[in-house]
């Protein structure tokens, strides 16, 4: 198999404030265009960061979504969130909550209320995972994947483990269903491990360094923090962590359809964008209190 | 500096070609407002038209009680302007603001010459312009004194589709003349009546 190659290495830029509660730098698209990470259309990545005690958890208020799922990792930091069809929970540390959108939901995202209250350091990735155009008008649906549940896989010479939250990791398959072939794992890397990573040439496919910093295939050091995008010509790449280390790998087949995309909807064409701004305006959505 | 709407405003709206645009270009002036500043304050003589290139601006006025009365929202490609302030020279009695990072294009009567020196059309364009504002004006009055609540909201969002996702629900309140209460509860209504669960 071919070395897949770095085709870029990208450093966390400006960060912005998604409401109140998300200090997030955006990878997808600022960094990376839609179509080029297709299926993952949009990232934010929200460093390591220190809240402050509150009384009033900090977050995001109600907000439509139409299109495409959102799959929320809390890394450090606990995330409470609700939604218009009577959904809810707690994103506890280590978790995953992959929501279907698809045909609409109005939800919101705070920080949860008793972590606020001590506040602390708080880290999370928001991934927009696009539908293929046959499941964007799909029942909305939530899959609350606790870090327990994550498949776990031991690295062999105890250099550390695999948490394979969608897709497959040597015939290990993660807790997560998906409507289009995509990999998401957590790599937990001790310092000096060196695993290597395979993936179809033309899976688009990246890492980001959310602890600790690492040497891809002997060739480039890359710091924490920072998003690394592959080629989609080769196949194998090769981590080496220069200290203990946690990366996130996405890996997914590009669906290869249109996209149009407005704010919170990711549609096929501009007159379904339309038609999800009506919906939206119209109650289509549901209800859900502030 | 990027002027895409103006720009198509000019040729698809106002019937220009490519060339005259290229000549009305030089004479184009614009201004970055961040959120939250003001392009026109009450007593102020107001200077220009506002034509939206990007971002979003509100005008209102204080009432007695010192509440803001939200008369209009101008989101990309819409014209916003004290026009009575302009024509009479006289002070105005509304504020403008930006409630998002705005860029606008400044027009005024010395500009609106100078193109329709390039293109004779274009006076006759911007009187059409005027003379359909007045008709959503005299629209909106009636609303105002006659129209249900969830009336005024549907015409509202048929007009701005994509604004309940930028400006906050009091504005919204404010612009349709009711409190945010009733338009939570006109809101929770139109769920009521056209959600459908795993439909």
């Amino acid at each position: 198999m071919k070395t897949k190659n770095i085709e870029k290495i990208i450093q966390p830029g400006t960060p912005h404030f998604v409401g109140d509660g998300f200090r997030v730098h955006n990878f997808i698209p600022s960094n990376i265009r839609m179509k080029r990470m297709d299926p993952f259309i949009m990232m934010d990545y929200n460093e390591t960061y220190n809240f402050p005690p509150t009384d009033k958890p900090k977050g995001v208020g109600v907000h439509p979504h139409r299109g495409f799922e959102t799959v929320t990792i809390a890394y450090k930091g606990k995330i409470e969130h609700a939604d218009s069809a009577g959904g809810g929970g707690i994103i506890g540390e280590g978790d995953v909550q992959w929501m279907t959108a698809a045909s609409g939901v109005l939800h919101k995202e705070f920080h949860e209320t008793e972590w606020s209250k001590t506040g602390g350091e708080f880290q999370m990735v928001q991934l927009w995972v696009n539908l293929p155009a046959k499941h964007k008008m799909s029942p909305p649906k939530y899959q609350a994947i606790t870090h327990k549940q994550l498949t776990k896989v031991a690295l062999p010479n105890n250099v550390g483990h695999v948490e394979v939250i969608a897709g497959n990791y040597n015939d290990n398959i993660g807790p997560a269903t998906t409507f289009s072939p995509i990999n998401l794992y957590n790599l937990k890397l001790n310092k000096g491990a060196v695993t290597q990573l395979s993936f179809p040439a033309n899976y688009n496919t990246a890492l980001v360094t959310i602890q600790g910093y690492v040497n891809i295939n002997s060739k480039n050091t890359v710091k924490q923090d920072h998003l690394v995008l592959f080629d989609n010509v080769g196949e194998t790449f090769t981590i080496n962590a220069l200290e203990d280390a946690t990366v996130l790998v996405l890996s997914g087949e590009p669906i290869q359809e249109p996209i149009a995309a407005y704010g919170p909807f990711v549609m096929n064409n501009q007159q379904e964008l339309v038609q999800a701004f009506e919906d939206f305006n119209t109650g289509k959505f549901g209800y859900l209190e502030e | 500096m990027k002027l895409s709407n103006f720009a198509t405003h000019l040729t698809t709206k106002c019937g220009l070609s490519a060339a005259q645009l290229q000549q009305v270009l030089p004479h184009i002036k614009t201004k970055k407002i961040a959120k939250g500043e003001y392009l026109l304050k009450q007593g102020e003589v107001c200077s220009h038209f506002f034509f939206v290139e990007q971002g979003l601006l509100r005008m209102y006025a204080l009432n007695e009680e010192g509440k803001e009365n939200i008369l209009q929202f101008a989101t990309e490609n819409w014209i916003v302007s004290d026009r009575g302030s302009v024509y009479f020279q006289e002070p105005s009695s509304y504020y403008i603001d930006a409630v998002e990072n705005t860029q606008v294009i400044l027009l005024n009567d010395s500009f609106i010459t100078q193109v329709a020196n390039i293109n004779p059309d274009f006076r006759k364009k911007n009187e059409q312009l005027l003379h359909n504002h007045i008709r959503q004006l005299y629209k909106r009055i009636s609303q105002l004194l006659g129209a249900s609540a969830k009336s005024r909201y549907l015409d509202f969002v048929r007009m701005y589709p994509d604004i309940m996702l930028r400006v906050p629900q009091w504005m919204i309140a404010s612009y349709l003349g009711i409190t945010p209460e009733s338009l939570s509860r006109v809101r929770k209504a139109l769920a009521k009546e056209n959600f459908k669960p795993n439909s």
